[in-house]
């Protein structure tokens, strides 16, 4: 291995965590926001007004 | 009221700190990667070899921002969680947490790039020398810190134990640190200086400069993001959520 | 009344160690098991155990007190007495230390002092032992009360297991690297002497500054 394979896989490594250390915030971000749209779905289906009471 | 005391407070309310986190996240990882652009340009580019080591010190420019910012998040997450312990501020718990797994991050490319170096330079993968070794019990201990805040159900009492541990960590860092430098003068002899940081002509060092404040900024973009994202899982029911999910509370 | 206190709760926990005399001899067993296991996977024979024979006796010590740390709270949080030590009207970091030396004294002295007699499984060199020894003797005291502090913040959960020597481990290095260090400076021919006095300064502090730290640590954990 020349000194040039060396430096691509150490630049290598930092580029895959840095870019890990980006993607992983916005799923959490989307994983949270979807399951708060969730809720607000399950909440507003289980107070909706039924047959009965119109 | 001081202005700057008062957005102290403000940044507290969980709904505020999440449209700030939203609008600077973008704006830090922005400047982050500008910053490491011109870095990592004048890294492999703009900088000559060296003439001992070729071009695999070129390495350094990724491993001494990352080594540099393990501790650095280190020291950030105990701060946050002395502040969360002492007044009990939620905000400050959260940003503790979301603290930890960048810092391991950074940790395991410092141990990697170290690594990846080590082998053209001592012809070996792995040496147990004084900072490698503690790198490596610092990922242990960001790798437990992690663990006991999944394992407690609670949030805030589990923000809270992680954060006394992170205190302790810190605390003991240094005596284990010099507990290491120790043992390794005395079974590996007294190894040359580490990766050379000795005589670095200063027209070599602006790119790591560049790298540095990169990293940083980087950093900031992935806290606020993690403490936002963490921050919505908690209030998840309140009425700024729902507003913000799009339904009526 | 802090006296009372200790003497009251050193009684209980003799009692309680004489009710289960069986469960006393378990980490000296497990020391025993590990000599075993790293003779087995050495070779055994005198020529490959004895330049190590110090440190594996070192780590058999370090991991028979961390499995036992389990005991050390886990018995009063689930019997409600934890509850009973936080409200009483004696410190909680006093209760902490005697319970975290008795606990030693129960569960690493018996170990140590098995210690020669697994030595001389491993071929220990003779001359090695008495600063073997004494780098236990000041060691494994600093174990128990870091251990404390991990044991404390798990106290609550039922599967800690594996998160606990996670977390203990780290605060272990130093006490080991001066422990094994001392002896195996010795071994060199060099002063253990450094080592030992570092490692008794150690305990001075850790006796001073761990148990209100596992205290702060308990109230966090039941809060």
């Amino acid at each position: 291995m020349s000194y040039r394979d060396y430096v691509i896989a150490a630049y290598a490594v930092f580029a895959i965590v840095m870019l890990w250390d980006y993607v992983v915030p916005r799923l959490q971000l989307r994983a949270a926001l979807r399951a708060a749209r969730l809720r607000v779905a399950r909440v507003a289906s289980r107070t909706a007004p039924t047959e009965l009471e119109r | 009221m001081n202005p700057v005391v008062r957005w102290f407070h403000q940044l507290g309310s969980p709904p505020y700190f999440d449209r700030f986190a939203a609008r600077w996240a973008p704006w830090a990882y922005l400047l982050g990667l500008l910053a490491m652009g011109v870095g990592l340009y004048g890294a492999l580019f703009a900088v000559p070899a060296d003439y001992q080591q070729g071009d695999s010190f070129r390495i350094l420019y990724i491993h001494v921002p990352s080594a540099w910012m393990s501790m650095a998040v280190f020291a950030l997450m105990a701060f946050y969680a002395a502040i969360a312990l002492v007044w009990r501020i939620k905000l400050c718990e959260i940003l503790a947490m979301a603290c930890a797994p960048s810092g391991a991050a950074f940790t395991l490319v410092t141990l990697a790039t170290g690594s990846i170096w080590g082998k053209p330079m001592w012809g070996t993968w792995w040496d147990w020398d004084p900072r490698l070794t503690t790198e490596l019990i610092v990922l242990l201990v960001y790798v437990g810190l992690m663990g006991l805040y999944a394992a407690i159900d609670d949030r805030r009492n589990a923000a809270r134990a992680a954060g006394f541990l992170a205190i302790v960590g810190v605390a003991l860092l240094p005596v284990i640190r010099w507990s290491v430098v120790w043992w390794n003068s005395l079974h590996q002899g007294q190894t040359i200086s580490l990766f050379g940081k000795s005589h670095m002509d200063p027209s070599m060092l602006w790119p790591l400069v560049w790298m540095i404040a990169g990293t940083k900024l980087w950093f900031v973009g992935s806290l606020l993001g993690r403490a936002r994202a963490d921050n919505l899982r908690r209030e998840t029911g309140k009425d700024w959520v729902t507003k913000l999910a799009g339904g009526t509370p | 009344m802090m006296r009372q206190a200790a003497a009251a709760l050193i009684a209980r926990d003799l009692r309680l160690l004489w009710a289960r005399r069986g469960d006393a001899l378990q980490p000296a067993l497990f020391a025993l098991l590990t000599v075993v296991l790293f003779a087995l996977g050495l070779g055994g024979d005198a020529k490959s155990l004895a330049p190590v024979a110090s440190a594996v006796l070192w780590l058999a010590v370090l991991l028979a007190g961390l499995l036992a740390l389990d005991s050390l709270f886990r018995g009063d949080a689930e019997d409600g007495s934890l509850e009973q030590w936080m409200l009483a009207p004696v410190p909680l970091w006093w209760l902490v230390l005697v319970r975290t030396l008795m606990h030693w004294a129960t569960t690493a002295l018996p170990v140590i002092v098995a210690v020669p007699l697994l030595g001389e499984l491993l071929h220990l060199p003779r001359a090695q032992l008495p600063v073997l020894m004494a780098s236990l003797l000041l060691g494994t005291p600093i174990l128990s009360l870091f251990g404390a502090v991990v044991a404390a913040l798990t106290v609550g959960m039922r599967r800690a297991g594996i998160l606990v020597a996670l977390l203990a481990l780290p605060l272990y290095v130093p006490v080991l690297v001066f422990g094994a260090g001392a002896v195996a400076a010795s071994a060199q021919g060099l002063d253990a002497d450094g080592a030992l006095l570092l490692l008794g300064a150690g305990l001075v502090i850790s006796l001073v500054l761990a148990p209100p730290t596992t205290a702060a640590a308990l109230r966090i954990a039941h809060n």
